[in-house]
């Protein structure tokens, strides 16, 4: 009856329950994959008119704050997609694709060519986590920066250039070259109390380290999954 | 005589010598991988599926119309090749995850728990058994960047038993204990043990009274069959990082005075028997070979763990003749019939490929990996990442890792007799195909 009320008034004017405000707050049920239904929570929330933002739990896939992208509410549908976070290349995004009802959603779930069903009930105001954002960077460390690590008896050589942007966050290009060359996508790079931090999330690599001024290189460590390795970076040249 | 591959085979056969049958893992006792029987070009019909309780990483030995494997439920079995129906089951102490060898009357074959057995082949009843120094899986700290790294960590992907190879009255195999075991074949007797510095998990393979096999410890050793007197040992790749690039788990194929193995290194070897000297080397990147590799026609057949790659290379020189991209891991050894490939998937696909040009010719799916619950699989059967594998921490690696295999994964090496392809999966199943 309840529902049927919430329906009923949003039907009447859409000042009184927009579609941002049904789809907004906290979401929880679970999507039924087949041999065993996945528990998941949503959280969406509206900033400025189409500005959401959203994030994800699933305790059985050991996530928590996934942030939620390419988020499209209207009227009573909810479309939004995981990524980063989730799947390191575009073919493993999962999508979901709700119709809204009051306080439950429900729809379809598609990921790796596959599709599921998914129930969800509103339970609250949404709190949806941010994702960690990139920062500027200390000018002292602006450019090009070469060094190597060795992994599995082969030498890998690093080129990490880094620059700042006025009024946004700085830019990083990482580039590993063994056997074949690959230009790493960098997904965040931030400078926090002097500790440097390069994230490229679809390689599972990671690069973390601090400026020594007494030796004009950054000493770290670079990281690919569980393993860390040395990596000290010197200027060229 | 109608083909250079038959001429092959029946040149092993002969190269044996007091070998008294060819019921072993890899077809004989070069581990050669190439099969007299010819296999089916196109996939007709699941002949029988015969469901063990567990996981069967065995490969399956025909002898005189039975096949003989063995379960990770701890059993033996003897099933009619024909029917499909359980001859008898024999009972170990822990998962029977190696081949058999089948000689006159007699299988042979080890278990997890330690012990080598040999059954009356008629019956299963056992006629000896030997307790070895016991089984282990390889293990290390922080094995492939399992953590914590600090913990020493088993192996999930150490699936398979060393299996033996019997000649000249005596049984040969491998062992977690770290040696490598002579028995005499009719009183199980010990002759003598090779020590090896890690787990033997390959299988030894024998030519000119020379067996040749591979240790975790990343060395491959000739060691003389009569005297157990090392011969030469080639030195492997080492990781003393995370221990992900080391070992040979593969089991060596000999053929015409060259041992050909993978190592978990990523390379392919090729070695002069006699000398122990490298003759070439094939790298597959960042990719285990832990498939055996079948050597038939000048050509070396083998596949790829994480770069699911099937390779032909050049037996002389090792350069590449062909390469496939396949949907997912292999640890499957691939095996040669006619003008067939055959090769298990990790997702529960059994592919035959064209032998000349590498091109799929039929596949089957098992069960579970149709099934695919949990979607362990994407819709076009790669292993779905996101799904699985969330964490590096304590047991999450291990518990990915079965869920791999709840798939009904392919380790055991295909066996073609009759126009029938047979081989175990672990959805607990041994399919008979034709």
């Amino acid at each position: 009856m309840r529902r049927l009320i919430l329906a009923a008034l949003c039907g009447m004017s859409t000042a009184v329950c927009s579609a941002g405000e049904v789809a907004t707050g906290r979401w929880q049920g679970t999507i039924e994959i087949p041999g065993g239904a996945l528990d998941v929570i949503v959280d969406l929330a509206q900033g400025a008119p189409d500005a959401w933002s959203g994030s994800l739990i699933a305790p059985g896939l050991g996530l928590k704050g996934v942030p939620l992208s390419e988020i499209a509410i209207k009227g009573d549908t909810a479309a939004f997609a995981m990524q980063r976070g989730f799947g390191r290349t575009p073919d493993e995004k999962a999508q979901f694709d709700a119709h809204v009802e009051g306080d439950t959603m429900s729809g379809e779930f598609r990921q790796a060519g596959h599709s599921a069903t998914f129930a969800l009930r509103k339970i609250g105001p949404a709190q949806v986590e941010q994702p960690p954002r990139s920062t500027a960077i200390a000018k002292e460390i602006e450019g090009r920066w070469v060094g190597e690590y060795e992994l599995g008896g082969y030498t890998r050589h690093v080129t990490i250039t880094l620059a700042n942007r006025t009024g946004a966050p700085a830019t990083a290009e990482f580039v590993v070259v063994g056997k074949r060359t690959t230009n790493l996508p960098v997904d965040l790079i931030t400078q926090d109390e002097g500790l440097l931090r390069i994230e490229s999330e679809a390689f599972g690599i990671n690069f973390e380290g601090r400026f020594r001024k007494e030796s004009g290189d950054i000493k770290g460590t670079f990281e690919q999954g569980p393993v860390e390795l040395p990596l000290t970076l010197r200027r060229p040249g | 005589m109608k083909t250079p591959m038959l001429a092959a085979a029946v040149l092993t056969i002969l190269a044996c010598g007091p070998c008294q049958a060819q019921s072993m893992f890899r077809g004989d006792a070069a581990h050669s991988g190439a099969y007299a029987g010819k296999s089916p070009r196109a996939f007709h019909r699941v002949v029988w599926k015969f469901q063990t309780g567990s996981r069967v990483v065995s490969s399956p030995v025909w002898s005189d119309g039975a096949l003989y494997f063995g379960s990770d439920d701890g059993h033996v079995y003897a099933v009619d090749a024909a029917s499909g129906r359980q001859r008898w089951k024999h009972a170990t102490g822990g998962p029977v995850a190696a081949s058999p060898a089948v000689v006159g009357d007699t299988v042979y074959i080890g278990s997890y728990d330690g012990k080598f057995y040999a059954l009356n082949a008629r019956t299963g009843a056992a006629k000896w058994k030997f307790a070895t120094g016991g089984e282990r899986r390889f293990e290390a700290k922080g094995l492939h960047g399992m953590q914590p790294t600090t913990q020493t960590i088993a192996d999930p992907y150490d699936v398979f038993l060393s299996s033996p190879v019997v000649a000249h009255g005596a049984v040969y195999f491998g062992s977690g204990d770290g040696h490598l075991y002579a028995l005499d074949a009719a009183s199980g007797e010990l002759r003598w043990k090779f020590r090896t510095g890690d787990v033997v998990h390959a299988s030894p393979a024998l030519a000119n009274g020379v067996l040749y096999v591979g240790s975790w410890d990343s060395y491959l050793y000739a060691v003389d069959a009569a005297s157990g007197k090392e011969k030469w040992r080639y030195h492997g790749g080492e990781d003393a990082a995370i221990h992900n690039q080391v070992g040979f788990q593969s089991s060596p194929a000999v053929v015409d005075g060259v041992v050909y193995t993978g190592c978990r290194d990523s390379n392919l070897y090729a070695i002069d028997a006699e000398t122990g000297k490298e003759k070439w080397r094939f790298s597959t990147g960042l990719s285990w070979v832990v498939s055996s590799p079948a050597v038939a026609g000048g050509k070396v057949f083998f596949a790829t763990s994480d770069s699911s790659l099937y390779h032909v290379v050049d037996a002389a020189t090792g350069k590449p003749v062909l390469q496939q991209q396949g949907k997912s891991f292999v640890l499957s050894s691939p095996a040669v019939a006619g003008d067939v490939v055959l090769v298990g998937v990790l997702n529960g696909t059994l592919e035959a490929r064209d032998l000349a040009s590498g091109d799929l010719l039929w596949d089957f799916q098992t069960d579970a990996s149709r099934r695919n619950e949990g979607w362990v699989l994407t819709a076009d059967r790669k292993f779905n990442n996101p799904m699985l594998f969330r964490s590096n921490w304590r047991e999450a690696p291990l518990v990915a890792s079965a869920r791999q295999d709840s798939v009904g994964s392919i380790y055991s090496s295909p066996l073609v007799m009759n126009g029938v392809v047979y081989f175990g999966s672990a959805d607990g199943n041994v399919y008979a195909l034709d």
